[in-house]
């Protein structure tokens, strides 16, 4: 009798586990730093884990996502440049070609709602599709990528280990890639240690400083630099390109030439800039805004009244851009290529 | 006493963990055709409007599948969405729930994905991003794919494609249905809805409208047509 008793409970503890097999994994905390506002990511429909995440970074950093197995999200993801495309001002995928669009940096998405250039991504989970199945970039087919993915010797059994199934399906593989890129969070900059008291500013920097709030800190809101709104900052309309933004998804004129106000973290090394990757430096950028806003119905308020800004402020408010650099996550090891083995 | 406990517990276990609650079901079986007669993959057809048509794809999601009468609260028999593809034979037949109201009258559902499914990133089953019914670039579920060629279109092979969809408002292409049941439904274990394809071809000018791939009026008004498509035997 006894040995069915100990029996028993030794099958009731099995069952236990295979209800809850979370329990192997090894969960992470989102950190939020001080004074930031909470992510909007829904961490728990895709809780954090160290087999998620080291799943998500092999995945992000293998061409094996790509037809021919040629591109990899890094191809165009690069983590020195802030994970933007380095030196292309329009992006190169597969076989080649040509995309419309500069790769913007891929950091802090944690706290996005709208993802791509004109925000016609609604989460960060779905995002991966359009770069995997575009014709231009990896022109993979999900159901294929998946099947490649489960023959593979050593996929399933980090997907076992990731979400508890050797069978891999869209949803693990795409919450697997949301879990490294959710992770990519950069905080510690110069600017945040001076938030902190930890550093100073230069007398050149806090005047840059001074000159930001003013004139652009309305759209690249503090501490993410950027309000997660569309706005037209007054660029030309590139002819051959015919991009007009946010009205490709909303179908609305009032949209007409509006894109995401990208973040400005790390903005010294995510050169070149704007969608199109129109200019190759922040001194272009900053006369852009001081004297080159092209005047139309949907320009923002903010952008109306000329800046005026002399060539020294111009070159405080460069200094200050630069403080926003983070070496940290430029060169953090957890973010690069893994080469170690993953367990 | 205590090992029985533990055996009665062992037994909850095995079944909470194996066990299928099998309660009694109806089956809803979905048949595409065309003027009537059984849609065949790549044969020629034509429409009331002289259009050769030929279908290579046609597919939909099938959602909130209920059944009440006209003005009392309706009875949900299926939670789940199903993706219905005419060249899946399995998929095209649904076991749902039994009602347990026969004096209902009215079957309910929906062609399409919700709204709040739409923004809820990357889900499983049959609403997995990878089975090729969610846009890319402008996210959002296709409710309804129909793809084939005719020599009316003037396009790449003479393809026509729509992709039917759209979540948002104004543009929400997500259709209700209610059909009446036929008497005696009650004792039936099979319920058939037939999707005439020769309907939707018939409101349709081919030469013009051939490709419908991203949310908006138009979208809606294919939407619409293609409602008018689901007939219960
Ligand atoms: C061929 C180059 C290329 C490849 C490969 C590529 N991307 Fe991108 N990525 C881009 C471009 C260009 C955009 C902006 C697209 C737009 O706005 O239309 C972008 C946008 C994004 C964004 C949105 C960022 C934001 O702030 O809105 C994310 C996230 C992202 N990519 C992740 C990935 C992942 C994950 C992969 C691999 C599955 C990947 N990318 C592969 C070029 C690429
Ligand atoms: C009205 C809102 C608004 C204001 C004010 C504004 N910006 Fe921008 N900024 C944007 C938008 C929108 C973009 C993206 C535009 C595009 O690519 O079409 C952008 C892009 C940039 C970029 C390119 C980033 C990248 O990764 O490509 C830099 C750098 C930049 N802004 C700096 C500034 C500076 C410096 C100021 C103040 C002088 C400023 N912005 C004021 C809205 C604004």
């Amino acid at each position: 009798m006894k040995k069915i008793r100990y029996i028993a409970l030794l099958l009731l503890f099995a069952f236990g586990l295979m209800g809850f097999h979370h329990w192997f994994n090894t969960p992470i905390y989102f950190d939020v730093p001080k004074n930031w506002p909470k992510p909007t990511y829904n961490f728990k429909e895709n809780p954090l884990t160290e087999e998620g995440f080291q799943l998500g970074r092999k995945l992000f950093y293998d061409p094996i996502l790509s037809r021919d197995e040629s591109i990899s999200c890094a191809s165009c993801h690069l983590q020195q440049t802030a994970f933007t495309h380095v030196d292309h001002d329009l992006s190169h995928g597969i076989d080649g070609k040509i995309g419309t669009r500069n790769a913007p940096t891929l950091q802090n998405l944690a706290w996005s709602t709208n993802f791509m250039w004109d925000g016609g991504v609604n989460h960060l989970d779905v995002q991966a599709i359009a770069p995997l199945t575009s014709e231009v970039e990896m022109d993979e087919n999900l159901e294929h990528l998946v099947q490649k993915l489960q023959k593979s010797k050593t996929y399933p059994e980090l997907f076992q280990k990731a979400f508890g199934s050797r069978k891999i399906t869209g949803q693990y593989l795409l919450k697997a890639l949301s879990q490294f890129v959710v992770s990519l969070k950069s905080a510690n900059a110069k600017y945040d240690r001076v938030v902190m008291g930890e550093e100073q500013f230069t007398e050149i920097e806090q005047k840059g400083y001074e000159i930001f709030k003013k004139n652009c800190a309305s759209c690249h809101q503090e501490p993410l630099f950027t309000n997660g709104s569309f706005e037209n900052n007054g660029l030309t309309l590139d002819r051959s390109l015919n991009d007009l933004g946010r009205m490709a998804i909303t179908k609305k004129s009032a949209d007409s030439l509006k894109f995401k106000v990208p973040t400005l973290r790390n903005v010294q090394f995510s050169f070149p800039y704007m969608h199109d990757g129109r200019f190759k430096s922040l001194t272009e950028v900053v006369k852009h805004y001081n004297s080159g806003i092209e005047k139309s119905k949907t320009l923002s308020k903010f952008l109306v009244k000329p800046m005026n800004l002399s060539e020294r402020q111009r070159t405080e408010l460069v200094a200050f851009l630069k403080t926003l650099s983070d070496q940290e996550f430029l060169f953090n090891p957890r973010y690069s290529f893994p080469r170690e083995k993953i367990e | 006493m205590k090992d029985k406990t533990l055996i009665f517990l062992l037994f909850i276990s095995l079944y909470a963990s194996y066990g299928q609650v099998t309660a009694d079901s109806i089956r809803l079986r979905f048949i595409p055709e065309f003027k009537n007669a059984p849609l065949e993959a790549n044969k020629k057809y034509i429409s009331a409007n002289n259009d050769t048509i030929t279908i290579e794809t046609f597919r939909f999601y099938l959602g909130n599948i209920k059944i009440g009468t006209a003005n009392n609260e309706a009875e949900n028999l299926e939670k789940n969405y199903h993706l219905i593809d005419f060249s899946d034979r399995a998929s095209m037949e649904v076991a749902v729930k039994s009602p347990t109201q026969i004096e209902n009258s009215l079957l309910q559902f929906e062609i399409g994905v919700d709204s709040l499914q739409s923004v809820s990133g990357a889900l499983s089953g049959d609403l997995d991003p990878m089975h090729g019914m969610y846009w890319a670039w402008n996210s959002g579920y296709i409710n309804i794919k129909l793809e084939g060629t005719s020599s009316s279109c003037s396009t790449r092979k003479n393809r026509f494609q729509f992709h039917i969809g759209g979540y948002a408002k104004p543009n929400c292409a997500l259709q209700k249905l209610q059909i009446p049941l036929p008497n005696k439904w009650e004792t039936k274990k099979e319920l058939v809805v037939r999707i005439d394809l020769a309907n939707f071809f018939s409101y349709i000018n081919l030469s013009t409208t051939n490709s419908v791939m991203i949310p908006g009026k138009e979208a809606l008004a294919l939407a619409e047509i293609a409602k008018q498509m689901f007939k219960l035997e």
